[in-house]
This record gives structure tokens, C-alpha cells and sequence, in this order.
């Protein structure tokens, strides 16, 4: 029994001593690797950013800035020597870096694209727009060490002189310019034709119900989408924002000319800005005070009622409209007594107009209440 | 994986926007819980009689009709110097118009005829901002003697069709009419219209009576009675005032009776040995049980409208308070806990609510609670208020007040359950322990 113990414990001991070393041994090792990253990072960073902003501004005051950055870095060795044969050469290998450097984790590449200034011979065609990144390195070295990677590795391949464009409207550009366009691409399209269905549907519809509307807004939005992202700017500002101001202003000519009343009938739907909330809260207490549950039983009191009444354009209730729509928390009889208080608060404070914007008409035309008791009963 | 999620939060950010418009798709949608309290105003012009001998009727009913809705404080009469319109036939078409000018929201029109000794009174009712009846027309017919009783039975029918609630009118109140300075007060049994009118005494004050309780049908009435030296219950039939005695046991004394609601049993009190305890009698067979028995005094018991039930008042925990138990007896259940006494607690005839006495304080009072003890109300506070009793809608409570000193007097009084509407019942002299019988047929 002893022995076994022991020999238990000594591999137990065994075990937990390796693992410790072994912590410690692996611990160092992975420490010093991701400062190593990190380390990589920047050093690309200083490659990528004197390489592209440099382009743009290159023709006249590439070579003043070209020189103090590459000295920074004690790797650049291998461009100084470019700059002393032709000012331009040197830069061309440059920006092809930073291009790659979306794959930012490779370092290694960037190395040799610097010692790519042996390309001189190749340098024809690239190299002159290159030179324009070591002027843009300037002024925004710093910060985008991160982001610059991945967003200017899209434009550059392809266009050299878009790069020159787009550096001019933003020298932040590379981080700002290829994240904004890709954001505000979607978003002003969604919202765009979202509020163009909504505004359209207003417009339209004065004739259809809104279920009908809805369903017809859904598909059109993945459409319009997909469409809006690849045409770019042109189509989605002009269908998003004439809908919308067309649809508020025939809103408003169809309030103010009295035109919606014609055409809309019951299921309507209203346009035109809604009823506020403190105009719902006039409408509330003026007709409060007319409620009087006095003389209302208990078992009336614990009754809640849904009334509708049509309204006249005048704010004055309909009296042949108003009616119960639904009761709950008491019998037929119970609830048919609170509708009677109802329908007198409804008639007694209307009787000269309930104050409501006639603008908004619309949306007051018809209105249910629920008059609930239950606050006003003594328990 | 964040692609997709990014869409679904745009997705959602678009929409938000849209939500206000569809939020304001169909009609303007308000909720309104609060009102106000105050008494309905109605017009009750002057019946018209429709023949001569109507004339004397006609405007005694609609006052007396007026004075029942008044009475309630759930409404307020508008004087006839207001009116725009009078009604001179009964069939004539109501003019709204003249009567919302003047804030009239009920209506109550009405005609009588007399021919011999029969009178007859039809009424309407008319929810004037709706320009509507509220129900159809109704007529009653009696002897003219009993015109009042007419009278209240219309005044009944307009206050269920506009609270929703039954009326009270047609009922009458059995108490303890009082006379004489506090220590040679007499006391006999008396009957009334619930508005005071029409009393008549069904004992002579030749010797003490105490708490009368109404039968479930209102022709009969339990009472405790000294006639013999000691109490004694008795039974009494109130149209012949024919009585007998109930229990009658040497060396007993039996009290507080009340009717089980089928009317065929009466549980009472009896003292025997020293020891009060409940009792139950079979009226029919003469059957008696005891209820409880406990060393305590247990008395003032009173059964749910289902008859399942008892409530009374007990000692037992050293403090006068009120208990519940089975009605053919076993555990009871403490139902008061609030500071004070409680005692003569009375089953709610919607079976809801308790009313009971409490003395706190110096103070007495009378109150409601839930059946299960909760939430209490003091509905009043005197000198001396005792004695509860519901009317037949249970919205109205009627107690005796009684005022200190020597000269002192008791009076009926009531108050609305809300605890509003305290008023003291017009009755000529002194008035203590009422008791509220149900509607009349």
C-alpha cells in the first residue's frame, strides 16, 4: 500500500513540476512573440505610409519628405540608395507594399519589396504614381498604422490615379475615405428607400389600405439595394430624397386644401405629421371631465369599455357613430351603464367642438377610447 | 456572422422610423381613467295627471321620487324654476335641446290616473345629451294609499337603469324607537318607509326591546324582548303583529338573533351557566344546536348571503373582535386585527363586505372590511355610533348615533359605502338599532 502511495505521489509530484516548468518555459516564448507582431506591424506601417500618400503631391515636393522617413526606420537603408538614383524610382516599390499589407501580418514581404528598388528597370509604369504615398506619409504617419492596411489595399491595385483623387478630398483619407464610402453606400440607400416606400405609399395611397402597402415596401428593399451598390451615388439620391419631401408636401397640400377628406374614406390611411402627444392629452382631459362615474355602481366601476365615435371636422362627436366596441372586467349590463357615462362625457364636452388641429383631421377622424374606471373606485 | 448581424441592426434602425406612422394607422386610440365624482343632475318636472282626481298624486310622486334620487347623493335635482321646457303630455316629443341648456342629463317624465281608489303612474326615462330613452316606459299600479310605495318603485327602476345597480326605495327599516330621558328610556318596536315616513309601532313600551332583525322575506321579525325579566327572543309577524316566543328556557337568556337567508333557521346567543355561546334554531321543528363552545362570549352573529358561512363577535383572544366559521359551527377564524373592539358585524347582502361597530380610542365607529379582514374603512367616528345594517342593495349603511350626556338622544343615521353621503334619517324622536328589510314584491 505504501509503496503504491509513494510511487503515486512521486508522479504526481512529477507531473505538477512539469507542468509549472512548463508554464514557464512556454510563458516567455509567447510574450515575446506577440510584441513581435506588434513589432512587425509598425515597421510596415512606416513602409506603407511613406510609400502611398507620398503620390499625389510627389511632382513637387516629393523629395524633401521621401528622405526623413525612410531614415527613421533603420531597415530603409535599402531605399536611400533609390532616392540617390532617381528621386521617383525609389518610391514606386513603396506603395505596392502598403497595398499588400491588408495581409498586414506579412512582413516579410514588405522586405523585399523594398529591396524591389533594384526594379529601377521595371519602374516604368507604377513608379510614377507611387511617389505621391511618400508625400502623404507626412502628415499622417501616425495614427493609421492599424486601419491604413486594410482599407487602401482595395483602391490601390487597381487605380493609381483614383488614389490621387481620393487622397485630395481627404488626407485622412485612407482610414476615413474607404470606410465612409462603404457605410454611407448602404445606409443612405436603405433608409432612402424605406422612407420612399413609406412616403410613396402615403402618396399613392389615398386610395389603398396600408396592409396592402406593406407587404409590397418588403421585397422592393433587397432590390434596391443590391442596385444602389454598384451604380453608387447617382440613382440613390435622387429616387430616396424626392420621394420623401414630394410625399410630405403633398401631405401638406392635401391637409391645408382639404383635398384628403375627399378621397380618403374609411381605412384611410392618415398623412401628414401625427397627433402629438400633447394634443392627445388635451383631447384625454377635456373629455375626463366630462366623465362622471358618480353614479356608477361598484361592480360598473370595476368595467372598462372601448368606445368609438366618428368626429366632424369641426371637433364635434358624431352622436349616431358613438358606440361600445368592447368591454371587459364586468357583465353586459355593468359595462353597458359606464358607456352611458361615456358617451354623455363624449357628447356633453363636445357639444362646441373638442379643441383638435384641424390640419391633423386625418388622424382624429375617427377615435376609440377606453374609459377605465377602476382609479375612480373606493376599494 | 457580423455581416448579417450588421443587417438585421440596420434593418432594425430603418425601421424605427416607419413604427410612429404605422402606430398611427387606424383610429386615434386615447385611454381614460380618470373622471370626476359628483352627483348626476336630473329634472323630474311634475307628473302629469291625466285626470282630476290624479291632481293631489301627480306632483307628490315626482317629489317624492325627486327626493328618493337626491337622497342618495348620486344625484342632483334640478329645480323646476330652471325649466325651459315643461312636459304637459305625456306622449309629447322631449325638446333635448331645452333641457341640456340647463345641464339636465337625466330626465324623468311621468302621468297619473286615479280611478276610485286605484292609481296608476307610468314614467320615462331620458338620457338627454344622447337624446335617448334609457329603457322603455313602465307603469305601476296600486290602491292610492299606497301611492309612496309607487312612488319609491319608480324612483328604483330609474336609479338601476343609470348605476347599473338595484335600487333601495321600496323597502322599509324596523328599529327601536326611544323616548324619555336616558335613565327611563322606553322602548318599542317600530316600522318604516327607509325615508322615515309612514311609522308604526308594533310593541308597547311596556317593556324593553332590542336589535330587530328582518326575516329574507321582510314579513317577519326576530327581536330580544324583557318581558319577562330576562331576554328573550321573538318572533314576530309583522302584518299581524302576532309574536311568540322562541326560547323560553328557566334560568337562560337568549339574544341577538338573526334569520339564516333560507328564513327556516335563527342563530341567537344563550347565556347559560355563565357562558354565552351560539346557538342554531330550526324554526320549523325547533331543533336547536349549539354552534360553539368556548368559555368565551360569543355573540352578535350574522350569515353570508350564501348561508355557508358566520361571522360574530367574539372575547376569546381577550379583545372584543370579529371571527368566521362555518355555519353549523367548527374553527373559526380571526378576521379583525386592527387596533380597538370590533363587535356587531353584519354580512354585506352582496356578500363582498362586512360592516362592523369599532371603539378605539374613546371613539366608536362603524366600518367595512373585506371578508377576510382586509382592507378596512371607517366610514364614521362619534360619541357613539353601533348598530350597522345594509341596505338592500348594500350600498348604504344606517346605524344609530347616539349624542353624550344626560340629555342625550339616539338617531338613525346612514352613509354610503364610500363613506360620503352621511346623513341622519328623518324619524320623529329617538331611534336605535335599524334593521333594513329586502325590496318589497
Amino acid at each position: 500500500m505504501n509503496t503504491g502511495t509513494y510511487i503515486s505521489g512521486l508522479l504526481h509530484l512529477l507531473l505538477i513540476g512539469w507542468a509549472l516548468i512548463g508554464g514557464w518555459l512556454s510563458l516567455p516564448e509567447d510574450e515575446p512573440f506577440e510584441v513581435a507582431q506588434v513589432s512587425i506591424l509598425t515597421g510596415e506601417e512606416f513602409a506603407a505610409l511613406t510609400a502611398p500618400p507620398s503620390a499625389p503631391r510627389a511632382a513637387t515636393e516629393a523629395p524633401a519628405p521621401a528622405l526623413p522617413e525612410p531614415q527613421e526606420p533603420a531597415p530603409a537603408p535599402a531605399p536611400e540608395p533609390v532616392p540617390d538614383t532617381p528621386p521617383e524610382i525609389a518610391p514606386r516599390p513603396e506603395p505596392e507594399a502598403p497595398a499588400e499589407p491588408d495581409p498586414a501580418p506579412v512582413p516579410p514581404e514588405t522586405a523585399p519589396e523594398a529591396e524591389v528598388s533594384d526594379v529601377p528597370p521595371v519602374a516604368p509604369t507604377p513608379p510614377a504614381e507611387t511617389p505621391g504615398t511618400a508625400l502623404v506619409a507626412e502628415p499622417t504617419p501616425p495614427r493609421p498604422s492599424t486601419r491604413v492596411a486594410p482599407v487602401p489595399a482595395a483602391p490601390p491595385p487597381p487605380e493609381a490615379e483614383i488614389a490621387e483623387d481620393v487622397t485630395e478630398s481627404a488626407t485622412p483619407s485612407p482610414d476615413a475615405a474607404p470606410e465612409a464610402p462603404a457605410e454611407p453606400a448602404t445606409a443612405p440607400e436603405e433608409a432612402t428607400t424605406e422612407i420612399v416606400t413609406e412616403a410613396e405609399e402615403g402618396k399613392d395611397s389615398a386610395l389603398a389600405p396600408l396592409a396592402s402597402a406593406r407587404p409590397l415596401a418588403r421585397p422592393d428593399r433587397p432590390v434596391r439595394v443590391a442596385e444602389p451598390a454598384e451604380p453608387a451615388a447617382p440613382a440613390e439620391p435622387t429616387e430616396p430624397e424626392a420621394p420623401p419631401a414630394d410625399a410630405i408636401a403633398d401631405a401638406l397640400a392635401e391637409a391645408m386644401g382639404g383635398g384628403a377628406p375627399e378621397t380618403s374614406g374609411i381605412g384611410t390611411a392618415p398623412s401628414g405629421p401625427p397627433m402629438t402627444g400633447g394634443e392627445k392629452d388635451a383631447l384625454r382631459v377635456a373629455v375626463s371631465r366630462c366623465w362622471n362615474v358618480g353614479s356608477l355602481s361598484s361592480e360598473a366601476l370595476r368595467t372598462s369599455v372601448v368606445v368609438a365615435v366618428s368626429m366632424q371636422e369641426d371637433g364635434k362627436p358624431r352622436m349616431e357613430t358613438i358606440r361600445m366596441i368592447s368591454y371587459s372586467g364586468g357583465p353586459e349590463a355593468a359595462a353597458q351603464r359606464v358607456f352611458e357615462t361615456a358617451s354623455r362625457a363624449i357628447i356633453r364636452c363636445g357639444i362646441n367642438g373638442y379643441d383638435l388641429p384641424v390640419e391633423k383631421y386625418d388622424y382624429w377622424r375617427d377615435i376609440e377610447m377606453t374609459f377605465n374606471p377602476e382609479k375612480m373606485r373606493i376599494k | 456572422m457580423i455581416a448579417r448581424l450588421m443587417t438585421l441592426l440596420l434593418a432594425l434602425g430603418l425601421a424605427l422610423p416607419a413604427l410612429p406612422a404605422l402606430a398611427q394607422t387606424g383610429p386615434l386610440r386615447i385611454v381614460i381613467e380618470e373622471g370626476v365624482i359628483e352627483p348626476l343632475p336630473f329634472a323630474a318636472p311634475d307628473f302629469v295627471a291625466e285626470n282630476a282626481e290624479a291632481q293631489q298624486y301627480a306632483r307628490e310622486i315626482s317629489r317624492v321620487i325627486a327626493s328618493d334620487l337626491a337622497g342618495t347623493g348620486l344625484f342632483r335635482e334640478i329645480p323646476g324654476d330652471a325649466f325651459i321646457s315643461q312636459i304637459t303630455s305625456f306622449d309629447s316629443p322631449v325638446q333635448y335641446a331645452d333641457w341640456k341648456a340647463i345641464n339636465a342629463q337625466a330626465l324623468v317624465t311621468g302621468a297619473v290616473s286615479v280611478s276610485g281608489n286605484r292609481l296608476v303612474v307610468k314614467f320615462r326615462l331620458f338620457d338627454v345629451f344622447s337624446e335617448a330613452p334609457l329603457g322603455e316606459g313602465l307603469q305601476f299600479g296600486g290602491t292610492t294609499g299606497a301611492w309612496r310605495r309607487v312612488a319609491h318603485k319608480v324612483a328604483d327602476q330609474v336609479y338601476s337603469r343609470i348605476t347599473g345597480e338595484g335600487g333601495y326605495f321600496d323597502s322599509r327599516v324596523v328599529y327601536v324607537a326611544e323616548t324619555g330621558p336616558k335613565d327611563q328610556r322606553q322602548k318599542r318596536l317600530a316600522i318604516m318607509d327607509y325615508d322615515g315616513a309612514n311609522v308604526q309601532y308594533l310593541t308597547d313600551a311596556a317593556s324593553i326591546v332590542l336589535a330587530p332583525r328582518f326575516s329574507p322575506t321582510g314579513d317577519r321579525v326576530l327581536y330580544t324582548s324583557y318581558e319577562s325579566g330576562f331576554p328573550r327572543i321573538y318572533l314576530m309577524d309583522v302584518a299581524s303583529a302576532g309574536r311568540r316566543a322562541l326560547e323560553d328556557q328557566p334560568g337562560t337568556m337568549s339574544f341577538a338573533p338573526r334569520f339564516a337567508p333560507d328564513g327556516r333557521t335563527v342563530v341567537f346567543s344563550l347565556t347559560q351557566g355563565g357562558n354565552t355561546d351560539l346557538y342554531s334554531l330550526n324554526l320549523s321543528t325547533g331543533a336547536r344546536r349549539r354552534l360553539t363552545s368556548a368559555p368565551s362570549i360569543e355573540t352578535a352573529p350574522s350569515f353570508s348571503p350564501d348561508g355557508r358561512l358566520i361571522v360574530f363577535e367574539s372575547d376569546r383572544s381577550g379583545t372584543q373582535q370579529l371571527y368566521i366559521m362555518p355555519a353549523g359551527g367548527g374553527e373559526a377564524r380571526r378576521i379583525s386585527f386592527g387596533q380597538g373592539r370590533y363587535g356587531t358585524p353584519v354580512w354585506s347582502p352582496r356578500g363582498d363586505l362586512i360592516a362592523f361597530t369599532k371603539q378605539h380610542k374613546g371613539r366608536f365607529h362603524i366600518g367595512v372590511m373585506r371578508t377576510d379582514g382586509s382592507e378596512e374603512r371607517l366610514l364614521t367616528a362619534s360619541f357613539l355610533d353601533e348598530g350597522p345594517a345594509w341596505s338592500p342593495n348594500g350600498r348604504v349603511i344606517m346605524f344609530s348615533r347616539e349624542t353624550p350626556g344626560a340629555a342625550g338622544s339616539s338617531a338613525l343615521y346612514s352613509v354610503d359605502i364610500t363613506g360620503r353621503n352621511l346623513k341622519r334619517v328623518p324619524v320623529r324622536g329617538g331611534a336605535s338599532d335599524p334593521a333594513w328589510s329586502p325590496l318589497l314584491p
